[in-house]
Formats: structure tokens, sequence, C-alpha cells
């Protein structure tokens, strides 16, 4: 029920008409038992990445054992906060409750939510609920009224073997597991071996930003599976559902893949981010679909007793990724050498999402480094220079001042035959300029000069 | 009592002190590893998480032979490159003492994307340093950098044109690099501390000057005509 509605006194278990007549524009939908079952286990699957133990109990109740999981995510309360912020990223709402025993919790959250830490705080927040929140009361409840019983507390003052006797064990029964620590079994959820969610979007979505709410959903309950599995995830791909109109259209696939496996939510989320801000829909999307491609073993990263100054390994190459997300694979690149004499073929620079393994850097590059001269800074294309009495001019005439140095090579495909030099400017800036040793006939028999590189 | 610390300020609070003083820097710097640059700014060298602009006539006027030093010290830290004028020629950089694996050259098709990419990269704080060459940059978008590099403990260095030295900047370093014979003219544009009038003369290798006969440079002639210097050389 929406806040409109409530502001408007709409009430639980009011009627229709009833509640059109209050708030004319109200939409009423009709509850549908699958719905909630496959919301009920899109949770479950997101509460996986807190504890393994997760079951799905009656009237809508998720039970989570955090018994072993408090001291990894800080302690209670910064554990219910992130079960609360992540209910509310799967689009849900809920009432959280904390309790020794499972059955206590549930009672708890059933009346409306609370945490008790202790057994004795526990029994007393129990003992001030109505006793309607036993499903098992339920039926007796007007003979419970009749004789002034109305709290749990009451319940529990009665005598036990009368109450056994009229109402059965079905009442007793939950008390114990509350109160007395009575074991009960539950069966926990299982993660499937393959992962896979889908969703439908509540609307006709034609903007791709607008999806990412709704990819949360689906990244929270990757991110359960994955702990569940002990996975961690290396590639994703978002399938983007289109409306079936007159032509079948197959669904745009939005895919991320990671240099270092990740099981985080909120990095994948930023990846998407990017990624979704650059995809043009062709037709508005109504589902989508999360497929984890590559998955590798989790393998947590050991942390240092004392923190790096620029942050870890893990942070860069987090950062790295949003980049590539953003600006595109080849936009961002690394080094990797080609051993060879032409400058604009042995500077090869490659994609960072390449593997360049550090050896061959250092194997490729001149032995004798320090000896060679190069210039910082190379042109993509060089340019040919003017010639005025007889000297190559940039701005100023060229005054050589090292050189030549002879470079001969690619006689298989692109020969280049040059003698480099370095040349200084007027205004002393250095210049990497060379003179092409095969001259042309006739006109072309003047030496032509190239502008190659510049000395930043 | 009041009179001393009018002659010391810096005792009253560490960051105040007088126009004919360097600052003391707020932050870490590090050494320029030219004692005569390092001895001209606040703090002794390169001030570490805040914008340092240097305004250059054209790309390759010895900018990063200027900062090979600290370049050479990021051991195992990444460099980034946003948008560098022309493609780095990664032997020079090897030459330089740099490690080829740890420079990243980012390339961005906009300017909006580059100066995303530039505040990604310091907002995470893991690299050494960020080189960052940008020509038109608003003055909203130069504080947003300002505050992001306060945030990281890179160094970072924007390279913009000599025109935009007379534009406002918040940045608290700012130089101005022309080339000279056998090195470079630095001009400084702002710092904390006195006016510098005269610019200071910073020689770097590769330099030509030791093929030729020793020139003073104080004493060095202006260049003959263009046609008479041609006919000399060859």
């Amino acid at each position: 029920m929406s806040l409109k509605a409530r502001i408007a006194g709409v009430k639980p278990a009011m009627r229709r008409g009833g509640v059109l007549m209050l708030s004319p524009e109200a939409r009423i939908h009709e509850r549908t038992a699958a719905r909630e079952e496959a919301a009920l286990q899109a949770v479950a699957m997101a509460m996986l990445q807190y504890t393994p133990q997760v079951t799905l109990t009656e009237e809508s109740t998720l039970l989570l054992d955090i018994g072993a999981s408090l001291r990894l995510f800080g302690g209670i309360r910064s554990l219910r906060r992130r079960v609360r912020v992540d209910l509310r990223g799967l689009g849900f709402t809920g009432r959280l409750s904390c309790a020794p025993t499972a059955r206590a919790a549930w009672m708890l959250a059933r009346a409306g939510g609370g945490h008790a830490l202790k057994q004795q705080s526990s029994a007393r927040a129990l003992n001030r609920l109505p006793l309607v929140v036993l499903p098992a009361a339920r039926s007796f409840a007007s003979w419970f009224e009749g004789i002034g019983c109305e709290t749990i507390g009451d319940l529990r003052r009665l005598p036990r073997s009368g109450l056994q006797r009229r109402c059965g064990r079905a009442v007793l029964d939950p008390l114990d597991c509350a109160f007395d620590g009575a074991p009960e079994m539950f069966e926990w959820i299982e993660a499937p071996a393959m992962f896979e969610a889908r969703m439908e979007l509540f609307d006709r979505v034609e903007n791709a930003d607008l999806l990412l709410a709704s990819a949360q959903r689906l990244v929270l309950q990757l991110v359960g599976w994955l702990c569940a599995m002990q996975l961690a995830a290396e590639g994703i791909t978002l399938k983007l559902e289109h409306e079936r109109g007159r032509v079948a259209r197959a669904p745009t696939e939005v895919e991320i893949l990671l240099a270092e496996p990740t099981w985080y939510s909120d990095h994948i989320m930023r990846l998407l981010k990017e990624r979704l801000g650059k995809v043009v829909l062709e037709a508005p999307v109504i589902g989508l679909v999360l497929h984890a491609t590559k998955l590798q073993p989790m393998a947590p990263s050991t942390e240092s007793l004392f923190p790096e100054p620029g942050g870890t390994e893990e942070d860069q190459i987090r950062m790295i990724e949003l980049l590539v997300a953003r600006l595109g694979e080849d936009k961002v690149c690394q080094a990797k050498p080609v051993a060879d004499y032409r400058p604009e073929v042995a500077n090869m620079w490659v994609s960072i999402q390449e593997k360049v393994r550090e050896e061959t850097v250092t194997r490729q590059l001149p032995p004798n480094l320090s000896s060679i001269l190069r210039p910082t800074w190379l042109l993509v294309r060089p340019i040919r220079l003017l010639v005025r009495n007889h000297r190559p001019f940039y701005g100023s005439p060229l005054r050589m001042v090292s050189g030549p140095e002879r470079v001969e090579a690619g006689w298989w495909g692109d020969t280049a035959a040059r003698d480099y030099w370095v040349a200084e400017g007027q205004e002393h800036a250095l210049y990497w300029v060379y003179r092409e040793r095969i001259a042309g006939t006739g006109e072309d028999s003047e030496p032509r000069w190239f502008l190659h590189g510049l000395f930043g | 009592m009041l009179s001393e610390s009018y002659s010391t300020p810096e005792s009253i609070h560490p960051s105040l002190w007088r126009a004919s003083q360097l600052a003391r820097s707020s932050t870490r710097c590090i050494d320029t590893g030219y004692p005569v640059l390092s001895a001209q700014l606040p703090g002794g060298g390169w001030p570490t998480s805040s914008l340092v602009e240097l305004h250059l006539r054209q790309p390759g006027t010895g900018e990063l032979r200027l900062l090979q030093p600290i370049l050479v010290a990021a051991g195992k830290r990444r460099v980034m490159m946003i948008q560098p004028p022309h493609v780095p020629n990664l032997i020079a950089l090897a030459a330089m003492g740099l490690n080829p694996s740890q420079i990243t050259w980012v390339q961005a098709d906009r300017t909006a994307d580059a100066l995303w990419a530039a505040e990604q990269v310091l907002r995470s704080g893991g690299c050494h340093a960020l080189l960052f060459w940008q020509s038109h940059m608003r003055s909203e978008s130069l504080r947003r950098l300002n505050l992001a590099a306060a945030e990281g403990e890179s160094l970072f260095f924007l390279f913009r044109p000599l025109a935009a030295a007379h534009d406002a900047s918040p940045a608290s370093l700012r130089l101005a690099i022309r080339p000279a014979l056998g090195g470079v003219e630095i001009d400084f544009l702002k710092r904390r501390g006195p006016q510098c009038e005269t610019a200071l003369f910073l020689p770097l290798s590769p330099s030509f000057t030791h093929r030729h006969a020793p020139v003073d440079r104080t004493t060095f002639t202006p260049a003959p005509a263009r046609g008479l210097r041609a006919e000399l050389v060859e």
C-alpha cells in the first residue's frame, strides 16, 4: 500500500468499493502467489551473501542464521544496515528483527520488527506481543478473548496441560522454540548450479539509464549467488529484452569483462552504469536477464597490516576498469614495445585489458637504452617540412645539433630509409627530424625533410 | 612579545607567512631532483595532492625531462597520462628510467570524458602521478579537479598552453616553461612566496651545447640574419 493511499485513509482488509470511494485514482492489483514466491526467492538469493543458511518460512518470512557472520560484517548493527540497504536496492520493503532463537525472530518480525539480543530481553519483547501472531492461536482467538487472554505473556501464564488439551501442541510448540530454545529444523535453501536471473520491467523503458535501478536487483542476486558458491565473476552479460512488435528483435547484450574477478556489487554496479550510459536503445526494453558467463574460484584478498598509502592493487584495477567501461578498451593503453628499428613500429601501445608480461616488455626494449637518443613525443604522421635555403624550416630555421643516425629497416613491407637528426629551432626547442634517403627523380630529387618527434 | 610574533608570523599559525618568505606546504612535498628549483618552491618540492599547473608554449619544450626525477621515483606505482599531445614514445620514457609497464596512456574523445577520467584517477588516489593535458579549461572544472586532487595522495600536473596563464586558477603553484639553450627557463607565475621577476634556468639532458665551443649564456649573441647563417653552417 502506498503512502498516498494511507493518507487518503485506506486500511488493510477494506473492500474494493470503499477504497475507490476514498481515493478514486487508486490502482488495485490482484495478489499473485507465483510472483510473491519469485520475489521472496530473489530476496533469499541476495541474502546468501551474508550467510549460507537462509530459509523461506511460512507467511512470507525469511530466516537468516547470522550467528557466524556477525564478526565478518562488523557486528549486528552494520549487518542490519546492509540488509536494509540491499532490501531497498532490490525494490522491496520489509520488517527486520533479530533474536537469539529463530522462532522468536520470526514472531517479532510478524508483529512489526524489533530486535532483542539476549534471551531475557527477547522473552520480555515476546510477552508483550498479541497472541494472534501465532498462526495456530488464531482459530481460538474468540475463546482467548473471552477469558481475557490477549498477549503471549497471558497465554504463557495459562496452565500448560489444559492448554494442550484444548488447543493441541500447535500453539505450544512455537512458544517452546521461541522461549526455551527447543530445537527446530529448517531446510536451508540451496543455490542453483547455474546463475540466471530474469525480471520483467514495470513498464516499457526507452532510456538506458533508467534500467540501472532494475539491474541492481539482478546484480544483488548475482552477488548472493557468487558468495554462496564461493565464486567470483570474470564476465557478466546483461541482456535487454525488447518488446515483440511486428518483427521479433534479438535482445541487446551488454557484456562486461573484468580484469580481476569480483564479487562486489558496488563495483559491478559502477561498471554497469558507465556501460549502460553508452548503450543506445533501438526499441523499448521490457525485460532484463543477467548471466554470469565466466566464473573463477573466489580468492579473497589478504589485507596487509599497515594500509598502503596509494590504496591496494585491487583499487587500482577497479579504477582502470571503470575508465575502460566509459572510454572504451582501446582508449586506455599500456606499453608493449616491439624490437624494431623503425620508431613508429617499436612504439606499440595496446589495450590495457591485454595481458602483457613484464619480461616481454623488457626483452623487447633495446639493450643500450641509455645510449640511444629518442624524443618523448612521436607524431602519429610525420610532418613534411618546408626547405628554405637548403635547410629545413619549422617555425624558424632548424640547426642540426646531433646526428645523423641512420635507420634502414622494413624492406619486406613498409620500407623506411631515413637519416635522423636532432635539430634546434631559434627559440631553442629540440626537434627530431629525418631526411628520406630514397629521393625521387626530377622535381622530387630534392631531399625531403620530415618532423617526427618532439623532446618533451 | 607582540613585535616578536609579527617578525615570525608562522609562530602564530603554521599557514601564515610573510610576503618575502616561502610558505610552508600543507601537504607532503617530493623533491624535484634539481636543488636550484627545489629551493624556489614552497615546501622544497612538488606538492602532492594538489593541482600544479605547467604552462607551455608548445608541447615538447622539456616538460617531461623536467619531471623525470620524480617520475623515476614512482617505483611500483602507476603513472597516468591523460590526453597527451602526441603519442608517448616508450623507448624514450624507458631511457629516462621509467618502467614502461607502469605507464598508462588514456585517450578521450570528448573534454567531458577526459575531465571525468582525471577525476576518477585522482579520487582513487592510487597512482604515483597524473599528467593531464588540456588546452581549454573552465574555472569550475579546475576547482573540481583541485578538490579531487586533495582527496588522493598523488602528484597532479596539468599542462596548459601559455595563453591560459592570464586566467585565474585555484592552483597553488603555476609555472611557465620556456625552452632555452641546453635546458629550460622557468617563470613562477604563482606560488606561495615572494614574486619572482627573473626566470630560473635549469639545465636538462640531452644537452647539445658541449658539442660546440663553450658559450656563456649571459653573453649569448642573437643569431645573425637567416641567409648569412645558412651559408656559414653549410
